[in-house]
């Protein structure tokens, strides 16, 4: 659990950095959407925190059958995500 | 051409391939008696808003719709107010979708199923196959019809532009709604050459990915973004054939990048919603740009037009252009106050109009950064007074107004806006501003 916290604070740092956000980190409500209403980030963020998480986690994220971007859905499901599939 | 002229559905043989829906190629054959099949349950009545993610479900729809005489309303965002604006403001009766969307008029799953050998229709070159849309200066979706004539002029034009040899394996990475995705990725193949991938393509990941499982030649059709992700990542591609860009202007050094990473050549797209792609550059040899075969630009200091084939008047362009040799040209610009974002455009002052009608807005005004162009990251800014509002209600408020590429990023709340004695904005106070970003 505690492993999960950390990546999820870890996580939104990344994304406040590598989007230039002016929210703080600990301000990103865990269970809020990150697209449309929640934090409000579109498909150029998207690709983005592709990118960071790549050079970060080094995993890829992909679109598979999840065109909504489920596993964007919010910082936790983003982070639960990642949790399973890094390899860094 | 003449608007009575008549123009297959297809360009394609029987027997050559299409499409690839995953590893499954489909013949142009089978695409004529699917989508003979989808054309007879369709609804009596367009016009048809198709969203479709999946492709060849997108050109199946479209190709069912022009079968049955009716137009297809593209809608390159797919947020349910946008869609339910254009449906509302463009009499769409029925819509096309692989996703689930809650909209106030039908929407219908298109499948492909196999149906009886269909012949290849002959549509007139003046009928409207399709609308466009771009968001005016009021903010509502404004259209931009596409004669079936203009369609296929532009994909034989792309065709012969850029050598695309027979069989080539086509994965884009724009929504097929978006013109420019349109035109690479269901045209192209429907009228030109190659055969489309079905997608969806948008991370790096699933791009190496389609590439890998499509025969070569291979070519990668994207934006300036993706080209950085994909480079970012270090991600390896396998062979390609050559890489198309467009949406945003591709730097000349993220061009050569591409180029050294792939080993091909990086082509760049210039174009609109309004006018279609009209002309291209090899990004690393210079900035002078070749208009496609058969399209005409005229010059002037204030303003340009593309004369187009296939559409009925010339067409405005958003940027300033300088006349070079042999009828090439250079971009110097654009024109006003037009911003592009996410291959979509908008005018400030459309969007400051947008702004300033929001409750609880009392004056703002939207303002670009001066590296805009530059900066892939890049976003606008905006000023705002809202008493008793916090920036965030505002940015919530606007989301259902304004396309989301275009959210200010970031929105200051000021007590008041600094305008002169008559009541202006001053150019510089404004950049001061966008600044503090």
């Amino acid at each position: 659990m505690t492993t999960t916290l950390s990546l999820e604070a870890e996580l939104a740092r990344l994304i406040v950095d590598a989007l230039h956000l002016e929210t703080a980190p600990e301000e990103i409500d865990p269970e809020a959407p990150l697209f449309g209403e929640g934090l409000g980030l579109d498909s150029i963020d998207a690709l983005e925190i592709a990118l960071a998480v790549s050079k970060r986690y080094g995993f890829q994220l992909r679109s598979d059958d999840e065109r909504n971007h489920r596993i964007f859905g919010s910082l936790r499901a983003l982070s639960a995500h990642i949790e399973t599939h890094r390899t860094g | 051409m003449p608007a009575e002229a008549l123009l297959p559905l297809t360009a394609r043989a029987p027997g050559e391939v299409l499409f690839h829906r995953g590893a499954e190629p489909v013949t142009a054959g089978r695409f004529l008696a699917e989508a003979a099949a989808l054309a007879a349950r369709l609804p009596v009545e367009g016009p048809v808003l198709n969203f479709c993610a999946d492709r060849y479900l997108a050109l199946l729809g479209f190709a069912a719709a022009l079968m049955r005489g009716q137009v297809t309303l593209l809608s390159a965002d797919r947020s349910a107010p946008r869609l339910a604006d254009i449906a509302r403001l463009h009499g769409a009766r029925y819509a096309l979708s692989d996703t689930d969307v809650a909209l106030p008029l039908p929407v219908l799953r298109p499948e492909a199923t196999p149906g009886a050998e269909a012949p290849n229709p002959l549509i007139p070159a003046g009928a409207v196959a399709a609308i466009a849309f771009t968001s005016g200066s009021t903010g509502e979706p404004q259209p931009h019809a596409k004669p079936w004539g203009a369609l296929v002029a532009g994909a034989r034009a792309a065709a012969a532009r850029f050598a695309v040899a027979p069989g080539t394996s086509i994965v884009g990475t724009i929504p097929a709604q978006h013109m420019y995705g349109f035109e690479t990725t269901l045209m192209l193949p429907l009228q030109g050459v190659g055969a489309g991938h079905a997608g969806p393509v948008f991370y790096p990941s699933d791009i190496a990915e389609a590439l890998a499982a499509l025969p070569a030649p291979r070519l990668l059709v994207t934006t300036p973004l993706q080209l950085r992700a994909l480079l970012g990542t270090g991600i390896a591609l396998p062979p390609l054939a050559a890489v198309i860009s467009a949406t945003a202007p591709l730097a000349e050094s993220l061009a050569a990048e591409a180029e050294a990473a792939f080993g091909v050549p990086v082509l760049e797209i210039y174009g609109a919603t309004e006018a279609g792609s009209v002309a291209s550059r090899r990004t690393v040899e210079g900035e002078a740009w070749r208009p496609y075969p058969g399209v005409a630009f005229d010059i002037g200091a204030q303003a340009a037009q593309a004369i187009v084939p296939g559409l009925p008047a010339p067409v405005p362009l958003a940027d300033v252009l300088e006349d070079l040799d042999e009828g090439r040209f250079r971009l110097l610009g654009r024109r006003g106050d037009m911003v592009k974002l996410a291959g979509k455009r908008a005018s400030l002052a459309g969007l400051t109009r947008i702004l300033t009608t929001l409750p609880g807005v009392e004056d703002g005004v939207f303002l670009a950064p001066p590296d805009l162009d530059g900066n892939p990251q890049a976003r606008l800014a905006a000023a705002v007074v809202a008493p008793g509002l916090t920036a965030a209600a505002v940015v919530a408020a606007l989301r259902y107004r304004v396309e989301h590429a275009f959210l200010p990023r970031p929105l200051l709340l000021l007590p008041e806006l600094p305008r002169d004695a008559v009541g202006k904005l001053r150019r510089e106070d404004l950049l001061r501003l966008a600044r503090r970003g």
